[in-house]
């Protein structure tokens, strides 16, 4: 099978040779209770292993089960990795748990979906919709099924871009101090961040942003404020989110987004964009024929029926916010225009502020494997001149996930790559400061919750995964 | 005067340890050797002998699987199982200082190959990945392209004599062409064919053919029938001849002699093996035959084999056993 996650995933640790269940060295725990060491093991007819004791009375054995977070934990493969996610999280774990609701309504959960803008883009391009439109129609499919709440992490997003900005002025502040806060490094990807933590640990963790994800930023709203509201617990939601990449669902099954007192994730289930037409297929639904719904306006960025974006790159537009703001912040300019120079390709750009003929700021885009691994020898030998990096672990960023939409036959990628642009652009953009409803949030839930639990709220954090000395993975 | 390969000499290359691979500078006066015990040796003639020059320690934390020189014969760059690649530049007698350390695979670098025109050096690995990276007026090296066309390890990478293309074997029995398009690297061939590990190739003078060697115990000669040299055009390159039925085992190494076409393998059923084109045979269905043999060239595995670019007939072997020999092969007159 071939490996959905992105291209800086496949290439971090992956084993030549081991196959999910196949060879896993991880450790495993059995419960195994004492007494006669003598028993023969015996394969039954289906399959199962049977321990047969000395006095011949029969034992099933039980399967050593590897779980998602015993995979993310381990320098090994994380071909593992794929298969315990396929299984945990796919439009299937959705569909069943909106069957659950209908057979049995006393122990409902209630359901939201969270979009992310680049997955609307991808299926508004597959269907000739405005993202608007796309948004307003799968808002009318999942209800369909049975979901309660459709939101738009756009709208989480302004959350994840004004804490990246102030996270941004407060390192920018102690960088004489502090040699490891710049260059500041985005933390939405995924990919990156597994690939960071995996191969570079403790090097470059300290640059990483400790800002939230727009998905993570959302189950912080879901799972937090939305359940006070509705005066229900974490644990009787269940929050799927819509994203354009396979490696998110990587980021919602980490350690620290999982509500230990709720024993649930803040976002449960992740499926792509892809998924989500697989399940417009599977219930033989066309996203042309379905009738537009109003949408939710309690987390989402709309106005007057259409969503409203944010300006910069198709991947959330980080540089571009941090830009503007730290060169009002820190040197009292305002920035109209950003002049993006391209380096040696498309997916490694450069922007920067002068003042006095003098470069002040200086920021990059990085995208792709290639770009990032550029980035990081830089930063090893001390040749860096950046102060801020937007990096993304896709060539071309979000809107060209590996979760989003494949291309047609005949349909030419690159074209289908440009619609989808276009389409994610022609929203209205929103500047984060402006959004009145954020505002609110900050004032009233995030103040009243107090400083330290509002920073556990939007931010997170970042571990270095051990490379493993067991003599299992040694290699010949 | 009868057609064959005679010994020159012998040489303990890596002694207690394995040599893995040979590789003639440029202007064929040196020989640069690596091996298991993580050093690379430069060899070069003193009167009718082959001496060596320099030892070049401390690059490396493994193994040196393979050297790559650079065109202009001033630098060398070498491929580990530490996971590194080192680009070494000559100094003004025959010593060499260790210029930079390129890192990024995730294990073994298993080859190391400097395009033609020096600017580009492309690297492979166990991580089954192919990199391409650029080398730039202050000898900074960037890395172009990260390509994942293999399912497996990746055994060898190797340029075309004149155009920017690359060619890879893997474990995964393919060699994958790659060329560039728009702005990054793509896979534009898939060459299908052995029923085993790739181990080696080499492209003739003219770059119109690839000769690849595999565990299948096979030799492989393929042709470029591509139609045009247009840049977004896929490549066609087919097969048009398979040497089976004269390796022992596996056929770790093939070269292709620029001067004199003639093709050499090194095997490890402890041969070497020269071939010869029969110069009449119908282009797209050419006939080798074997030339000359040297079924003990070693006492063990024989890993690579390497034609001297300047001097015609003059090859040189490695094996596992630690030694290198350079050979002399006459053709008929």
């Amino acid at each position: 099978m071939a490996s959905h996650f992105s291209g800086v995933l496949q290439l971090t640790d992956l084993d030549d040779f081991i196959t999910p269940s196949q060879e896993c060295v991880k450790p495993v725990k059995i419960e195994k209770k004492q007494g006669k060491s003598l028993a023969k093991i015996q394969i039954e007819d289906d399959g199962s292993y049977v321990q047969i004791n000395q006095d011949g009375g029969k034992q099933k054995l039980e399967k050593a089960k590897i779980t998602l977070n015993d995979c993310l934990a381990c320098s090994g493969c994380i071909t593992s990795a794929e298969s315990v996610l396929i299984t945990q999280q796919s439009h299937e774990e959705l569909f069943k748990v909106l069957h659950n609701n209908k057979a049995n309504e006393a122990e409902q959960k209630v359901v939201v979906v969270s979009v992310s803008p680049q997955s609307r883009a991808s299926l508004a391009a597959r269907y000739d919709l405005s993202s608007s439109e796309a948004g307003r129609r799968l808002t009318s499919f999942f209800k369909g099924l049975g979901v309660h709440y459709v939101f738009d992490t756009s709208f989480s997003r302004t959350f994840s871009l004004l804490e990246s900005q102030r996270e941004f002025v407060e390192r920018f502040q102690r960088k004489e101090q502090d040699k490891n806060c710049l260059p500041m490094m985005t933390s939405a990807c995924p990919g990156w961040i597994c690939y960071a933590e995996k191969t570079h640990g403790e090097f470059i963790l300290p640059y990483i942003s400790t800002t939230r994800s727009p998905q993570q930023m959302m189950g912080s709203l879901v799972k937090g404020y939305f359940a006070e509201q509705k005066g229900i617990g974490p644990q009787q939601i269940y929050h799927v989110a819509v994203m354009p990449c396979f490696d998110k669902k990587l980021e919602a099954s980490r350690s620290d987004f999982y509500l230990n007192s709720a024993e649930t994730r803040e976002v449960d289930c992740v499926i792509t964009s892809g998924e989500v037409q697989k399940m417009l297929e599977e219930k033989n639904v066309s996203l042309s024929d379905v009738e537009s719904a109003p949408l939710d306006v309690m987390f989402s960025s709309v106005s007057g029926g259409e969503f409203l974006s944010h300006a910069g790159s198709g991947s959330g537009g980080y540089l571009h916010h941090v830009f503007i703001n730290a060169a009002k912040q820190l040197f009292g300019e305002e920035v109209k225009k950003l002049t993006y120079k391209t380096l040696r390709n498309k997916d490694f750009q450069e922007v920067t502020l002068e003042k006095d003929g003098k470069a002040v700021l200086c920021f990059a885009s990085t995208y792709g494997f290639r770009n990032i691994q550029n980035l990081v020898q830089k930063l090893k030998r001390g040749k860096s001149p950046y102060d801020f990096v937007e990096v993304m672990a896709c060539p071309s960023g979000c809107l060209n996930g590996g979760g989003q939409l494949k291309p047609l036959p005949g349909q030419n990628p690159k074209e289908l790559l440009q619609k989808v642009d276009e389409l994610y652009k022609s929203e209205r953009s929103l500047s984060p400061e402006e959004d009145v409803r954020v505002a609110e949030l900050y004032q009233s839930w995030l103040h009243s919750v107090g400083e330290e639990r509002a920073k556990e709220l939007l931010h997170t954090q970042y571990h270095t995964v051990e490379k493993m000395t067991n003599g299992l993975t040694m290699k010949w | 005067m009868k057609e064959g390969l005679s010994l020159v000499q012998k040489l303990s290359g890596h002694p207690d340890s394995r040599c893995w691979f040979v590789s003639w500078s440029p202007n064929g006066t040196l020989l640069a050797s690596c091996g298991g015990d993580k050093t690379i040796r430069i060899w070069g003639r003193e009167g009718e002998s082959w001496v060596c020059k320099s030892v070049l320690e401390d690059g490396h934390q493994r193994t040196v699987r393979k050297v790559s020189w650079s065109p202009c014969g001033n630098y060398l760059a070498s491929a580990s199982f530490d996971a590194t690649t080192s680009i070494w530049k000559k100094k003004d007698n025959q010593d060499f200082e260790s210029l930079t350390v390129l890192e990024g695979h995730e294990n073994e670098v298993k080859c190391v190959a400097w395009a033609p025109s020096g600017n580009l050096l492309a690297t492979c690995s166990r991580d089954k990945s192919v990199w391409v990276w650029e080398v730039d007026e202050e000898d900074e090296y960037e890395c172009v392209t990260v390509l994942n066309s293999h399912t497996q390890d990746v055994k060898h990478v190797v340029w075309h004599p004149t155009q920017e293309l690359l060619a890879s074997a893997s474990y995964d029995n393919n060699i994958c062409l790659y060329k560039e398009d728009d702005d990054d690297w793509e896979c534009r061939a898939t060459l299908q064919g052995h029923t085993s590990t790739v181990w080696g190739l080499s492209f003739d003078a003219a770059g119109q053919r690839l000769a690849s060697c595999s565990d299948d115990r096979s030799v492989k000669i393929w042709k470029d029938y591509s139609s045009g040299s247009g840049a977004g055009g896929d490549l066609s390159w087919k097969c048009v001849c398979t040497l089976s039925g004269f390796h022992g085992r596996t056929v770790y190494d093939v070269a292709w002699c620029r001067l004199t076409g003639a093709l050499a393998t090194a095997c490890g059923d402890d041969g070497v093996r020269v071939f010869k084109e029969d110069e009449t045979s119908d282009p797209d269905q050419p006939v080798f035959s074997l030339s000359a043999q040297v079924t003990k060239a070693h006492n063990q595995d024989v890993n690579c084999v390497n034609w001297n670019p300047k001097e015609a007939g003059l090859l040189a072997s490695c094996s596992d056993d630690g030694e290198i020999a350079i050979w002399r092969f006459q053709e008929e007159d």
